[in-house]
């Protein structure tokens, strides 16, 4: 049996960790008055508990979306279990500064918080303890993590040089494509172009000036499409577009377009300076072919035509 | 390692706690949401990581799903709990709980979170009561929305060999909701379990 003298002391040690411990502790009543504020909250907040004690807690903290706040709090009052929220769902109830302002890369403290309801004498809960745990390091950690992978993904999938979709990927979307006029038998329409005599400038310039006519010809390409055109690089100096809900006639006027701004542009290359044009095939998916290959080589077939039509024009494919 | 079995008096045992407890979730969820929440009998079972994929009743191998997972521990038993959402009970959940922003991934996220509160909160604390255990909860991950069940649990980089695994699945009358509730305690739980089942079954 303690004596009364342990239990205040034990019960001073406690109140001592409370306050002291390095997690937000906050009771709330019924009507969400502030009834308990530790040291911790009191620091990053720079409110004492005179300043809030008593007071309603969206009052004193606006940033705090009372809606949503009283929907958690409401669960934990009538169903007397915890709630749990993740800085992943929202980065922060309360917005306090991190611990480190200095070295650390985030703006503020991310914050992970539990809801348990405090049952009073006779079980019923009036109060809930809301406590607050600083989970920035954790969170820009993993942060970092996420835009790494994301960077690897997008590097996956476009081409070093020009930013375009990669031959993998576009093959990729091209299948998707062509699986979607399967179902659909919307038009659609393929475009391949390459640069017309790319080894003589090759041979002539060298290979970086080479790869600047690549770059050029990608910054064209790009300007003259829409958001959900599908635009790859397929060889060295080969580019291919899907062009979706188009026909041909539409991608040839698209294409016309790219052909023209190419064939005025002029690339600069160290002292040197460029003229040089492309040539360019049309096939729009017709439901005789039997495959995305197929598509493929009847966009072939017409930049073929196009290139012995004397170059720097397009073609559209006709059958065969 | 031979193959850990469950037998049957304490499979019945705790078919007999978890029923005890879902029955206080579902009374919950059903309070919550105001509507009937229909409770499967419970599926119990010593499985490896490979096996839970086929104990899953509201998702097939190839549904899109999302998951929130919780760990607990106390009185030397611990595990986790998950919860899976078969992609298709989105809408009618988002209803049920009074959402009525457009449900992007965030609110879609906020409605994981809150249909896990209560189920894992109210479940796991009904079990914990009957054996006279309480436990301690880390704070609930959502393993990920939208995926295959294989991507969000990845059996093969599993580190435990066998568990017990209690399979509870939900439904909710007259509304497209179907979720899975999965509470998986590990092996080095099972033997004081099992003790506690026992001195419950002589009381």
């Amino acid at each position: 049996m303690s004596k009364p003298n342990d239990f205040l002391n034990d019960f001073h040690w406690l109140m001592d960790v409370l306050r002291s411990i390095d997690v937000g502790l906050v009771i709330l009543d019924k009507e969400f008055r502030i009834e308990v504020w530790n040291s911790f909250m009191q620091n990053h907040s720079v409110l004492r508990p005179e300043d809030v004690l008593n007071q309603v807690i969206f009052e004193q903290f606006p940033e705090l979306p009372e809606a949503w706040f009283r929907r958690k709090a409401q669960s934990v009052f009538d169903l007397q279990i915890s709630a749990f929220t993740t800085w992943e769902q929202r980065p922060y109830l309360f917005r306090f500064q991190n611990y480190r302002p200095i070295t650390s890369l985030a703006d503020f403290m991310y914050q992970n918080c539990t809801l348990i309801p405090l049952k009073n004498a006779t079980g019923d809960v009036e109060h809930i303890c809301l406590i607050i745990y600083d989970v920035t390091e954790v969170a820009v950690n993993r942060i970092q993590i996420q835009a790494a992978n994301a960077k690897l993904h997008e590097l996956s999938r476009t081409d070093g040089l020009t930013s375009l979709l990669n031959r993998k990927t576009w093959e990729m979307e091209l299948d998707e494509e062509y699986r979607r006029f399967s179902r659909y038998h919307h038009s659609t329409s393929l475009i391949m172009f390459d640069i017309d005599h790319f080894k003589a400038i090759n041979d002539n310039y060298g290979h970086p000036a080479g790869d600047e006519v690549i770059r050029e010809t990608a910054r064209i390409l790009k300007e003259n499409l829409r958001e959900i055109d599908i635009a790859g690089r397929y060889g060295g100096e080969e580019f291919a577009v899907v062009l979706v809900n188009t026909n041909a006639e539409g991608a040839q006027t698209v294409a016309e377009r790219i052909r023209t701004q190419v064939a005025a542009s002029t690339v600069f290359y160290e002292d040197l300076s460029m003229n040089y044009t492309i040539s360019l095939g049309i096939a729009e998916l017709s439901s005789s072919m039997s495959d995305k290959t197929q598509w493929i080589d009847c966009a072939d077939k017409a930049l073929y035509q196009a290139k012995h039509g004397g170059r720097n024009n397009s073609v559209i494919f006709l059958g065969s | 390692m031979p193959n850990l079995k469950i037998d049957e008096i304490h499979r019945d045992a705790m078919q007999e706690i978890t029923n005890v407890a879902m029955g206080q979730a579902g009374d919950k969820l059903a309070r919550l949401l105001d509507t009937f929440v229909i409770l499967s009998i419970p599926h119990i079972d010593i499985m490896r990581p490979s096996d839970i994929v086929m104990a899953l009743q509201a998702v097939d191998s190839r549904d899109s799903v999302s998951g929130v997972c919780q760990g607990f521990i106390g009185g030397g038993i611990s595990g986790e709990a998950m919860l899976l959402f078969n992609d298709t009970s989105f809408t009618d959940l988002a209803k049920l709980m009074n959402y009525d922003d457009e449900l992007d991934q965030q609110a879609e996220r906020e409605l994981l979170m809150d249909a896990t509160n209560v189920l894992f909160g109210a479940c796991l604390n009904g079990i914990a009561e009957q054996i006279d255990v309480s436990f301690s909860f880390g704070p609930p991950l959502v393993l990920g929305q939208h995926r295959k069940f294989s991507e969000i649990f990845n059996t093969e980089n599993a580190k435990w060999e066998n568990a017990l695994v209690t399979e509870i699945n939900y439904q909710l009358e007259n509304y497209d909701v179907n979720c899975d509730l999965l509470i998986i305690m590990t092996e080095e739980s099972l033997d004081l379990l099992f003790k506690k089942l026992d001195y419950l079954l002589e009381a």
